[in-house]
């Protein structure tokens, strides 16, 4: 029988959307559970490392949004289809979460000298990162190799952010403008975006 | 024939040490590349990484980046990462967590700002023993975090708590403490241990 999966977390995409495009891709059902900030002390408590996300598969709890991901992907089949292959993929996946980081260090920074100074450091640091993944993008619509992986999902998902401040940022850049395409053509991602909440980070 | 790995880094544990650890506990001969600053801008400047960071690791000629997506494929070749998907992600989850730690750790060793480095400190002192709480309740039983024989879950434990078990001991956290003597009694561990450069960081 199909393990029964259950994701919590906050109503937030920032470390638990790439899990929900993963199962989206993938087409399997889970439980999306969304949490109320309120919610989260009383929980804090029961958890590995009072911290979230959280899979549960089938009653068993393990933490830590990369490993969660990573987890999922190789389970359906989305973490390359070689071992080094899946290495390449966790690289970008790995980048994309630093740039996640940091657009998340800025966004909940609460004194505003220092959220203006992160805010300003994205700038080029966007710019690098998208020279960077163009510079080693496949041709064919996906980061590595020739069929969707969660690295196609993970890029996509960080580009959320840099989106809203210029819906053309990919312009420059054909090979992930193509990665882009190839995500948002992907009818389980589709239907997720059409129904999931909105959500400020 | 075995592949030809070649691992780059400062002359420094870091981010690079969980990686020579793998290597050492798998038996695997490694060319250990160590960079002073002058030597990393050459590299750099050769526009040969990735991303512009480093550790690199090259395989007969190819190149990776990101530490943890090294460590994971380094592992993974070696059968050092958990010997089911489950167990996998249960010390995928434990090696995120010790980078977590040692990311912090990082960034008090290092910030110049005096007055933050001692926030950094304060944030330290509460973190530490709550990781620690938190990896004894999750350690196994066998002298192992995950399952029955050594993972890079168990390297990358003792890794992280280089600096702190000079100032604290283990007497709190029995398992943990059969953990660092799995690893210190591991016959490939030990050998890289009395032969390692001894850096400050």
């Amino acid at each position: 029988m199909a393990p029964q999966y259950k994701l919590t977390y906050f109503n937030l995409r920032a470390r638990g959307e790439l899990t929900r495009f993963i199962f989206a891709a993938a087409g399997v059902q889970y439980d999306d559970n969304r949490i109320e900030f309120s919610e989260w002390p009383a929980l804090k408590e029961k958890t590995p490392m009072g911290q979230m996300p959280l899979l549960e598969a089938d009653g068993k709890v393990v933490c830590q949004s990369g490993a969660i991901a990573r987890y999922m992907a190789r389970e359906t089949g989305l973490g390359g289809k070689s071992s080094w292959e899946e290495a390449q993929v966790d690289m970008f996946v790995c980048g994309v979460d630093d740039l996640i980081t940091k657009l998340c260090d800025a966004h909940f920074a609460s004194d505003e000298a220092v959220k203006e100074e992160r805010t300003k450091a994205l700038g080029p640091y966007v710019s690098k990162f998208l020279d960077n993944y163009e510079k080693l993008c496949g041709p064919e619509g996906h980061l590595v190799g020739t069929s969707l992986t969660y690295a196609d999902l993970a890029f996509f998902v960080g580009m959320h952010d840099i989106w809203q401040h210029r819906a053309d940022a990919l312009e420059k850049y054909p090979k992930l403008a193509k990665v882009a395409e190839t995500v948002r053509d992907n009818e389980g991602v589709a239907a997720y975006i059409a129904e999931r909440p909105e959500t400020n980070i | 024939m075995a592949p030809k790995y070649k691992f780059t880094y400062f002359n420094a544990r870091g981010r690079g040490e969980l990686i020579r650890l793998i290597f050492a506990a798998a038996g695997v001969e490694f060319e250990d590349v160590r960079f002073n600053f002058e030597q990393w801008f050459a590299f750099k400047a050769k526009g040969t990484t990735p991303m512009g960071q480093m550790p690199v690791l090259e395989v007969d000629g190819q190149m990776m980046c990101q530490s943890l997506a090294i460590a994971r494929y380094v592992a993974r070749e070696n059968g050092l990462c958990g010997k089911t998907s489950w167990e996998e992600a249960q010390a995928d989850m434990l090696v995120c967590g010790a980078d977590d730690l040692l990311t912090k750790l990082i960034k008090v060793r290092f910030e110049k700002d005096e007055a933050k480095k001692e926030e950094g400190k304060k944030d330290l002192a509460t973190y530490v023993p709550n990781f620690l709480a938190n990896y004894e309740k999750l350690c196994g039983s066998d002298g192992y975090l995950v399952g029955k024989s050594l993972t890079y879950a168990d390297l990358a434990f003792f890794n992280v708590m280089h600096d702190i078990l000079q100032v604290t001991s283990l007497d709190k956290y029995p398992r943990l403490a059969r953990v660092v003597e799995s690893v210190t009694a591991h016959t490939g561990v030990a050998a890289w241990l009395g032969k390692r450069p001894d850096t400050p960081s």
